[in-house]
């Protein structure tokens, strides 16, 4: 029988999902879902629905006037309907030939621990051609979890609007505190924003006209999100706790928004938009430029399209505070 | 004369009885309304008038004088406005006349029943004698304002149309003596170590023959230089005045010398003071092709500002102009092109006093006519047509005889997207026949190279990819070259500003640019729907034809919050200022 101490980690083999346990988490890894469904810290769930890869950027007037978000359309349907077709996990480094639902679990008790455990989905876009996403959760007894995210591109292709993993969560944020770039920057718009560590209040959707995309952070090495409020009926609310995301190796873009690409994508105003329920962050591996030299026509410079055709490898780090 | 509907379709009827344009000059009775900016000879007539307004159907746009086209057009809406007033004492025995300093598209004026005037030029000052037509007591004026005249073809600006009274109404008080016209010119000579200015006057009055007329002018610090009097004519020039090692105007140090006139009767008694602060500034071109300002080249960190106010759209205050004076200083902006049309008069002062380079541009587009095929467009005005050569050239006329003395002025530019052609060419000759010391600027010429020679003193380009603008500068260029627009910074855009950035620093004949543009044009309704303010933008308000969000591509949002852009302006601007 394994031993439960606190360096290690309380594995529970589910039928649906492998739970991951310790002293101030609890994570659940759904088989069906498509990625983890609980992310609780100190009782507190950051989860709404299993993140998503994003591949969709809601349209930037020059993306409008360049036809990009036509000749991308592509992506938008992967965005929305991209699927995981395939779960892999391995515990203490030690891979299952096959995700260990019942019968394969009955071998456990609740009494099973680890050093480590990996859990690694693999989504598939409704592409032509298609092309793949392995999203890989290490999960370590601290409760820290590494996210790795691989995308596997194909020629023929086109430029990926964006690439990243969606993290929907269930309330709005009070804020977020990041260590980056002051702003709102892209690749091809970040010369004048400074370094630092910058608390914002809210969720702002910065207030285009027509809403789009917009609130993005590159070169971020962290991001602390602050909820006060759950949707669990019994729990107290209005004591603030939070989520850090973390680089590993390298930076990370990010925004953190009230609304989904899509929910902007289809609003002609800023009031247009739906009540603000829930937290959008999205950990971006690529970001495409916003483009400026007109809005009719001439495209982002190429230096900042993000090509599908190859691999796109990035990874951060979530730690419960 | 009466007023007649058919002067809205003769492109050749565009001034009755207006008086002629003249420099801005405030003009106060003494020294101590000198010092609190408030003249007993001015009345205004701001505030609630009476109004009506109604609207008829649609017309087609035809390449030809048509009777009626706008005269008996269904869908020419008319604001039919009436205001009451009473004049004050300070009036007394004196001549009136009343200026509207913002009217869109053409209207008539009435006072007490008779006919005043009619005029056109929506942004630029329009002046009526009113004397022998005013009454002791009440008085009754009577404006008609048309949406839509001949005007309209060459007031095609891309942007919110609207139509009525917009800016100031004042009614003016003119003493005895009293000068209509104030021409400055300050010139540097080539080494920068002296200054000379050229004053004339023009008087008006029922006998100018005893009066006498002052000049004073003080330096920056306000230490009286020197004084010169003459006895009062209608056209005077004063004896150049000299100032050796003079304190330049740049936008580092808006340095500002005062000159200040004073007009006495026969009796010695003081009847009017002109302050103008005006600065002195060398413009060249250098022949190596690079316009420099006091022997520096000069760097254009400019912006393209349409007045605006989201809640009251083209009509701005004082303090809206302060707020974006404010936002370009904080910003490294040093430029500013008044697309598409004269602004408010204030906004001059306010460049002249914080070291903003203005580019003056005259109310003048008529993109509608050629755009359908630019290569060799089926119609266009004013091209050479000679029936718009007069109202072309006449809104040149206002815009340099209004503007001439500002030092914040380094350009006059003709207008914006109207082609070119014979027209056009007149202008830049008015231009060029009244005023040496500045340039002129027109990128419509870009579409017709053979006039090249005889328009426009520099190569401007809109939207232009750097590639482009390097291929020209590479290439021996023959003028210097300027981007009138560029940056679209429409939504969540100015990605990519490096490239025009490294040009500075690679060709001395680039100088820079405005990008479009300073502020989004949208109007904070409230939402029936949500109870929420919204901000609409073109085609919310069934307006049509439209191009809907294009509307919006400005730095700042429409309630002047600067957008996250700014930022990056600020940085490259910075690094060039």
């Amino acid at each position: 029988m394994a031993n439960l101490t606190k360096q290690r980690l309380h594995v529970v083999y589910g039928d649906s999902g492998l739970g991951l346990h310790g002293p101030d988490f609890d994570y659940l890894f759904s088989y069906v879902h498509g990625g983890p469904t609980a992310l609780k810290a100190h009782g507190h769930e950051w989860l709404y629905r299993a993140p998503k890869p994003a591949f969709w950027r809601a349209t930037t007037d020059n993306d409008r006037g360049s036809g990009f978000s036509t000749k991308a359309a592509m992506w938008l349907g992967a965005d929305q309907f991209a699927t995981c077709d395939h779960v892999a996990v391995s515990v203490d480094d030690h891979p299952f030939d096959a995700v260990p639902t019942a019968p394969r679990n009955d071998q456990f008790s609740n009494q099973e621990s680890a050093d480590t455990a990996t859990v690694t989905y693999t989504y598939r876009t409704p592409t032509t051609p298609v092309a793949t996403v392995d999203i890989q959760y290490t999960v370590a007894a601290t409760g820290v979890i590494t996210v790795g995210v691989h995308y596997q591109g194909q020629s023929g292709l086109p430029s990926l609007p964006a690439l990243g993993l969606r993290f929907v969560m269930p309330t709005a944020a009070t804020g977020f505190t990041y260590t980056g770039l002051a702003g709102e920057t892209y690749p091809d718009r970040c010369a004048g924003a400074k370094p630092g560590t910058y608390a914002i209040t809210g969720l702002p959707v910065t207030p285009y006209l027509v809403p789009q995309e917009c609130g993005m952070h590159i070169q971020s090495q962290s991001v602390t999100v602050t909820r006060n409020t759950t949707l669990n009926p019994n729990q107290p609310q209005g004591t603030p706790f939070a989520l850090k995301f973390d680089q590993v190796d390298q930076p990370f873009a990010f925004s953190c928004l009230p609304y989904t690409a899509l929910e902007l994508e289809s609003a002609t105003h800023q009031n247009e938009l739906p009540p603000r329920h829930r937290t959008v962050l999205t950990i971006y591996g690529a970001v495409r430029g916003v483009g400026g030299i007109d809005s009719w026509g001439t495209d982002v410079d190429s230096n900042y399209h993000i090509d599908a055709t190859g691999a796109i490898d990035f990874a951060f780090e979530i730690c419960p505070l | 004369m009466p007023a007649n509907l058919a002067w809205l379709d003769d492109p050749e009827v565009f001034r009755i009885n207006q008086l002629p344009a003249h420099s801005d000059h405030y003009y106060y009775h003494d020294a101590d309304e000198m010092a609190t900016a408030t003249s007993r000879y001015q009345y205004s007539l701001n505030g609630a008038w009476d109004g009506a307004q109604y609207r008829r159907p649609p017309y087609t746009i035809h390449d030809e004088i048509t009777p009626g086209i706008f005269s008996d057009a269904p869908d020419n809406t008319v604001g039919s406005y009436v205001k009451k007033f009473t004049l004050p004492t300070s009036f007394d025995h004196q001549r009136v006349s009343i200026q509207f300093q913002g009217v869109q598209t053409a209207f008539y004026v009435w006072l007490n029943g008779h006919f005043i005037g009619y005029a056109e030029d929506s942004f630029t000052p329009s002046e009526f004698d009113l004397t022998d037509t005013l009454v002791a007591g009440e008085n009754y004026l009577a404006v008609q304002v048309y949406r839509y005249s001949t005007a309209a073809y060459i007031e095609d600006q891309d942007m919110f149309r609207f139509s009525g009274i917009f800016r100031d109404v004042n009614l003016l008080a003119k003493p005895a003596i009293h000068i209509d016209d104030l021409d400055l010119k300050p010139t540097v000579n080539a080494d920068l170590t002296t200054g000379e200015l050229h004053v004339k006057t023009r008087l008006s009055g029922p006998d100018l023959s005893d009066g006498q007329l002052k000049l004073a002018v003080f330096d920056q610090a306000g230490t009286l230089i020197t004084t010169q009097t003459q006895v009062t004519q209608r056209k005077m020039a004063f004896q150049p005045i000299t100032v050796s090692q003079p304190t330049l105007w740049s936008p580092e140090q808006p340095n500002l010398y005062t000159v200040q006139l004073t007009v006495l009767n026969a009796a010695g008694e003081t009847l009017e003071i002109v302050p103008y602060q005006f600065g002195f500034r060398r413009i060249t071109i250098t022949s190596d092709h690079v316009i420099e300002v006091n022997n520096q080249r000069l760097i254009i960190n400019g912006v393209n500002r349409h007045e605006w106010n989201a809640h009251t759209g083209r009509v701005i205050t004082t303090a809206d102009m302060q707020a974006d004076i404010a936002t370009m200083q904080a910003n490294h902006i040093n430029a500013d092109r008044t697309c598409h049309y004269p602004d408010q008069i204030p906004w001059y002062y306010l460049c002249d006093q914080a070291g903003i380079y203005l580019m003056a541009e005259t109310n003048l587009e008529s993109h509608g006519s050629w755009q359908i095929d630019a290569e060799q467009p089926t119609f266009n005005v004013p091209g050479d047509n000679p029936h718009w050569l007069a109202a072309v050239v006449d809104r040149a006329r206002s815009n340099y005889q209004t503007f001439k003395n500002h030092a914040s002025i380094i350009f006059w530019s003709l207008g914006n997207e109207s082609y070119a052609g014979a027209d056009i060419v007149a202008m830049q000759a008015y231009f060029k026949r009244h005023d040496a010391l500045r340039l002129v600027h027109y990128e419509g010429v870009f579409h017709v190279p053979a006039l090249k020679e005889k328009i426009s003193d520099v190569e401007s380009r809109m939207y232009e990819q750097p590639a482009a603008i390097e291929a020209y500068l590479k290439n021996d260029p023959p003028k210097p070259f300027l981007d009138c627009e560029y940056m679209h910074d429409m939504g969540n855009s100015l990605g990519g500003m490096a490239a025009y950035r490294d040009l500075i620093d690679r060709y001395p004949q680039y100088q820079g640019g405005f990008i479009w543009d300073f502020i989004d044009q949208a109007l904070l309704i409230n939402d029936p729907v949500t109870g929420q303010a919204m901000l609409r933008y073109g085609g919310d308000f069934d307006d049509r034809t439209t191009d809907y969000e294009f509307s919006g591509n400005g730095l700042l949002f429409a309630d002047r919050t600067p957008k996250p852009a700014l930022q990056e302006v600020n940085y490259y601007y910075g690094q060039s200022h």
